[in-house]
């Protein structure tokens, strides 16, 4: 026997639930995949005009697997019994409703990558990562928007238009996994894979209030990752609470034969995460991630959230001090460098003749190339090959290409000698807050240097999270039953820290992550 | 600090396999004028010390697993580097893959003439 089917409202607790309670209870059959999936393509409807979060989504496909992941329940329970030890013998996501950005190979869906390049492109094949997120019986229900092959802070530099936050259509949600942000936010999925180069996943996590993990480098597979900066690149979970980013995380890692760099990783004991004590840590704060960049300088809503946070911290036991790390005032050269290098090579791809876009009116082969690459990229992606291009040529590699090598290798040991003193670092995800549109990509340079805070786990490989924290006054007072709105219109934007932990550390930065949402109610789990 | 050239940015546009446009040239030129002396702010920073090591051994990584706590990864022994044979197969995609070509025929990518 199934459960009477809910009325939308009736559906409430269930979609305020993390992944393992609402998993739990669609197996237990208190609610079906299919209302759970109805409702989050309700959202959709009613949102997705202004908000523009996706670039495609599916609704009767994703009824009709929710529909079968129900039978396979139901069918399951006749046959096993229906004790929770039995049905956990079951997939964990079965019958949730994820989203995954657009460069996320999904076989037979369109993966434009945010480019014109890619308008008409339909993979034969899933990435690995996409694959584990359907094997755990996750509805994959859409592909969502993104800056133009990862390009970008804001999901402005999309082909198909520009994604809005969810809280204020004149602002941005950040980039270039602004869909993915979007899209959860908005419950028009209750999670979401973005891919994170130099903060692409943290920093829209950290503009919609959200959690981001950007997880060790190889411990999730780059296979059908689509690539932009191959040493960099790295998928990872957009989620609600830090319990979801645990648990898909531990879906999409792991060792793969299609991806060299991929390496298995421990996975999150999520009891071990649940009893995390924060005393006795040792946490770092460097510095240089605190001095802002060129025009680009920490705000004060940013800068009160961190002290706030640090406050808690040390309320709890930690010790929180600052750490000079001098290198990283490089960080952001350092990585526009060597990922536009990357870029620039791994875009030589787009030639117009095996899949994608190809220019008419073409004369010779040389005419194909060029005309097909100048129509069918934008101009955030035609400068990074440009830069790319400049720093590879033989002028320039040893002065600034092969410098910039050995600049990252001194910011991983900058790194390495500080997790032999600290247990996590901690900086803002962001110096700003969500910038109105246009504010902040108008001006590429100021673009580059605002992800000075993000760009330095990238270099190093390590894994980080953004935690979201209201805006001051929320993040105390809410603990006290405070409210979410300051005087006057605007609404109060939300902030992410960011925790960064030693390579395969991301059971700390997880835990602590656990600890905060946990003990700061109205922080964390209300945003 | 270095300037762009119109030479130089001539050169890199055909490296890139792009011609832009005028006004796309004018745009970029003014933001490369201001980008690349930022990147060369990493001539400032000593060198000479840096570690050559680009990536992590196997046994590096080993260590690091073993300290974030996995016991059980060195016997299963996943981070030693493994390399795999290379055997050709059939994907069994060659279809699809070919119907995603802007232009093919009998089971072949078609280019432009490139032989006079």
């Amino acid at each position: 026997m199934t459960s009477k089917p809910h009325c939308s409202s009736s559906l409430s607790p269930f979609l305020s639930m993390n992944l393992v309670e609402l998993a739990r209870n669609i197996r237990e059959q208190k609610v079906t995949s299919e209302e759970i999936v109805r409702k989050v393509f309700q959202n959709i409807d009613e949102n997705e005009y202004n908000l523009h979060a996706y670039l495609a989504f599916w609704k009767d496909e994703a009824v009709e697997k929710a529909r079968a992941c129900d039978e396979r329940i139901r069918l399951f329970r006749e046959k096993n019994g229906t004790s929770e030890a039995d049905n956990t013998a079951l997939p964990p996501l079965l019958g949730v409703p994820v989203a995954i950005k657009d460069n996320l190979l999904y076989a037979g869906k369109p993966a434009t990558c945010g480019s014109k390049m890619l308008e008409n492109y339909i993979p034969p094949f899933a990435a690995t990562c996409v694959e584990k997120l359907e094997e755990a019986g996750a509805v994959i229900i859409g592909k969502t928007n993104m800056d133009e092959f990862g390009m970008g802070v804001s999901t402005e530099h999309s082909y198909f238009g520009a994604t809005s936050h969810p809280m204020d259509p004149k602002r941005v949600p950040g980039g270039s996994s602004g869909g993915s942000a979007a899209a959860v936010a908005a419950n028009e999925a209750l999670a979401a894979l973005g891919t994170d180069t130099g903060g692409s996943v943290r920093q829209p996590a950290a503009f919609c209030g959200l959690y981001g993990l950007r997880p060790t480098y190889g411990s999730v597979s780059r296979h059908g990752l689509v690539a932009f900066a191959s040493s960099m690149d790295q998928a990872g979970p957009i989620t609600r609470s830090s319990i979801d980013a645990a648990v898909l995380y531990n879906i999409v890692t792991g060792a793969d034969e299609k991806d060299q760099t991929s390496v298995l990783s421990p996975k999150i004991d999520l009891e071990v995460m649940e009893n995390y004590r924060m005393e006795g840590k040792r946490i770092g704060i460097p510095k240089q991630l605190l001095a802002g960049e060129g025009k680009i300088t920490i705000s004060e809503e940013v800068a009160n959230g961190l002290s706030v946070f640090r406050d808690f911290l040390r309320e709890n036991g930690a010790v929180v001090e600052e750490v000079d790390m001098p290198v990283l005032s490089y960080a952001v050269p350092v990585y526009y460098i060597l990922s536009s290098a990357e870029a620039s090579s791994n875009l030589s791809r787009y030639d117009g003749i095996r899949y994608g876009f190809r220019a008419e009116g073409i004369e010779d082969l040389r005419e194909l190339y060029t005309k097909t690459r100048s129509e069918g990229f934008g101009l955030e992606v035609k400068r990074r090959i440009l830069l790319g291009n400049y720093v590879l040529s033989s002028e320039h590699f040893e002065d600034i290409y092969r410098k910039a090598e050995k600049a990252r290798n001194l910011i991983r040991k900058a790194f390495d000698d500080a997790f032999e003193r600290y247990d996590l670092l901690l900086s803002p995800t962001s110096p700003v807050t969500a910038p109105e549109k246009g504010e902040i990509s108008d001006d590429p340079l100021t673009a580059y240097t605002s992800d000075l805070c993000t760009v330095p786990a990238s270099l190093s490989g390590i894994p980080a999270i953004s935690i979201p924290v209201k805006s001051c006054p929320a993040l105390r007072p809410c603990a006290a039953g405070g409210n979410d709105e300051v005087s006057g219109n605007s609404p109060v934007l939300p902030i992410g820290i960011q925790l960064m932990g030693p390579r395969f550390g991301e059971q700390e930065i997880l835990g602590a992550a656990r600890f905060f949402e946990k003990h700061v109610k109205g922080g964390a789990e209300d945003a | 600090m270095t300037q762009i050239s119109e030479d130089e940015l001539n050169r890199i546009e055909r490296l890139s396999g792009l011609s832009l446009s005028e006004g796309e040239r004018e745009i970029l030129y003014t933001d490369l004028a201001r980008i690349v002396p930022y990147m060369e702010r990493i001539s400032e920073l000593d060198i000479e010390d840096a570690p050559d090591q680009e990536t992590a051994s196997g046994e590096d990584l080993t260590d690091q697993l073993e300290e974030a706590g996995e016991k059980s990864v060195r016997s299963e022994g996943a981070v030693e580097i493994v390399l795999r044979e290379d055997i050709a197969g059939d994907s069994g995609l060659s279809e699809a893959i070919l119907s995603q070509a802007p232009k093919s025929a009998d089971g072949m990518f078609t280019v432009p003439r490139t032989v006079e």
